[in-house]
């Protein structure tokens, strides 16, 4: 396990293209544990895509990805060990029960036989599923499908949890819980959260990151220059009129 | 890891009970063809046994009931593996797997071997159906045997193929339609009276000249091998199609 100064994800000069565009255009970013990172950014900023690379499940066409001193692209089963990861839509199966499905997950993170049923347990009840626990997944409201892809990504304690909107379809309770579970994660991990909403970012996030058109065009900690974030943001709302944006 | 997601590949299949209708439409097709054929031997049976070397109701079996299946489990195959990844497309799980720390041969494998476990049931059921005469009079197992292997081998490289296709596409119904496809031109190049040398060797590619022994009570390792080269090239092109899409991102 890297020393507590070594980051957690290293991603350096990533570059995605679709046919001549950069759809990500040499993005850079550094975490170290506790941090939490939110990557706010208007529909088509790249934010989905960049977590993908960062998830592994796309390749970048130029750059390099370290998650926990493991190469994502040279090392890719070790560094995938410590991640984990929710896209936008999660990855769930309607026809599993909720226990069944994190069971699942934990094998495919390699968590131990012996620990699969204490790690399942442990993060329902962190994600508030242990009442549904039996539950099959397409039963269940979107708020609670959102839940269980949370899970999903938490289960297997990840030192880099990577989440793709994890709000969408919670109601403002839900959220509340899910910003103190991304705060408990935090503390022995690295969070990245991206979002279109400026309010969950600095509710939460010790770093704010902002992309637009593929760039990163501001990345520091949230407690610097506030206003500065604020009025870059309001710039890229204004650009794209008509945006569902709020 | 392979036995994980086999175990989940299977598990979903025989959740759905789509394959549960499957499995008795079939259920019933193997009864009705099973007692066709044993009613056909009866009635040859007196004729049988004036030439010198008759075929047992084993071999009879074996040749006029087990080996009229091997179509069927070549439709059956692509069949069951056509969810296997376009499923996956459609509900936008892939980046379940893609991000979890499991090769692209793993997941491959572990779907076929999942699609393979109930086709292994359909393929003893249809065995079990002629082994149960062994109550009653003596019966070659080793012939069955043989001809459950032939089934399977065939069952196995179909499916192969449809884990393939079902790899390139969201649609289910595409993914079964152009297996079939394939399945189809490989089971009438056996048929067709080519004169060309070049569509000669073609035709060394069919599945009906590597099929008949394992009815008749003979192995050739040509024939296994066959069946184990097909099944080896339709995996390697689904893993090879994984690895594109993460390149690509089109899925």
């Amino acid at each position: 396990m890297p020393s507590d100064s070594t980051p957690l994800l290293q991603a350096s000069d990533l570059t995605r293209m679709v046919s001549t565009t950069a759809v990500v255009d040499n993005v850079s970013l550094s975490l170290q544990r506790g941090e939490i990172l939110g990557l706010l950014g208007l529909n088509g900023a790249g934010k989905s895509t960049t977590l993908k690379m960062l998830a592994g499940v796309l390749t970048p066409d130029a750059g390099q990805i370290s998650i926990a001193g493991h190469s994502l692209l040279d090392d890719p089963m070790a560094a995938k060990q410590q991640i984990g990861f929710l896209p936008d839509q999660p990855p769930v199966y309607p026809d599993m029960s909720v226990a069944a499905f994190l069971k699942l997950s934990a094998q495919l993170r390699r968590v131990p036989n012996n620990a699969i049923q204490k790690q399942v347990n442990t993060i329902m009840g962190r994600c508030e599923l242990s009442s549904v626990a039996k539950k099959r997944i397409g039963k269940l409201s979107k708020g609670y499908q959102q839940r269980v892809g949370l899970a999903q990504a938490l289960i297997h304690k990840p030192a880099v949890a990577l989440l793709d909107e994890p709000s969408n379809g919670l109601d403002p309770q839900q959220m509340q819980s899910m910003r103190t579970l991304i705060t408990e994660v935090a503390e022995h991990s690295c969070v990245i959260f991206s979002t279109h909403l400026l309010s969950e970012v600095t509710a939460i996030c010790n770093r704010i990151a902002v992309m637009h058109d593929g760039k990163l065009v501001h990345n520091q900690r949230a407690d610097e220059n506030l206003d500065q974030l604020q009025n870059l943001f309001n710039q890229l709302v204004q650009k794209q009129s008509g945006s569902a944006v709020t | 890891m392979i036995g994980t997601i086999a175990k989940f590949e299977s598990g979903a299949l025989l959740r759905s009970p789509q394959t549960w209708a499957v499995f008795a439409v079939i259920a019933a097709i193997f009864g009705y063809l099973f007692l066709q054929s044993l009613e056909e031997f009866l009635k040859v049976q007196p004729s049988l046994a004036l030439q010198d070397h008759p075929p047992g109701l084993t071999g009879y079996l074996s040749a006029r009931f087990l080996a009229t299946l091997a179509p069927l489990f070549s439709v059956l195959g692509p069949l069951f593996a056509m969810r296997s990844f376009s499923d996956e497309f459609r509900h936008q799980t892939m980046a379940l797997w893609q991000s979890s720390p499991i090769s692209n041969l793993s997941l491959v494998l572990g779907k076929f071997v999942g699609v393979l476990i109930p086709l292994t049931l359909l393929a003893l059921l249809a065995v079990v159906m002629p082994a149960a005469m062994g109550f009653m009079v003596n019966i070659d197992i080793a012939t069955l045997l043989l001809s459950a292997v032939g089934l399977l081998l065939v069952a196995a490289s179909c499916a192969a193929i449809g884990v393939y296709f079902s790899s390139l596409t969201k649609q289910p119904m595409i993914a079964i339609v152009a297996s079939l496809g394939v399945v189809t031109l490989l089971w009438l190049l056996g048929g067709a009276s080519f004169t060309n040398p070049a569509m000669l060797a073609l035709q060394q590619f069919s599945i009906t000249n590597h099929l008949s022994g394992f009815f008749q009570g003979y192995l050739q390792s040509k024939d296994v091998l066959y069946f184990v080269l097909l099944t080896a090239l339709f995996v390697a092109l689904t893993v090879i199609r994984l690895g594109s899409l993460r390149n690509s991102g089109h899925q």
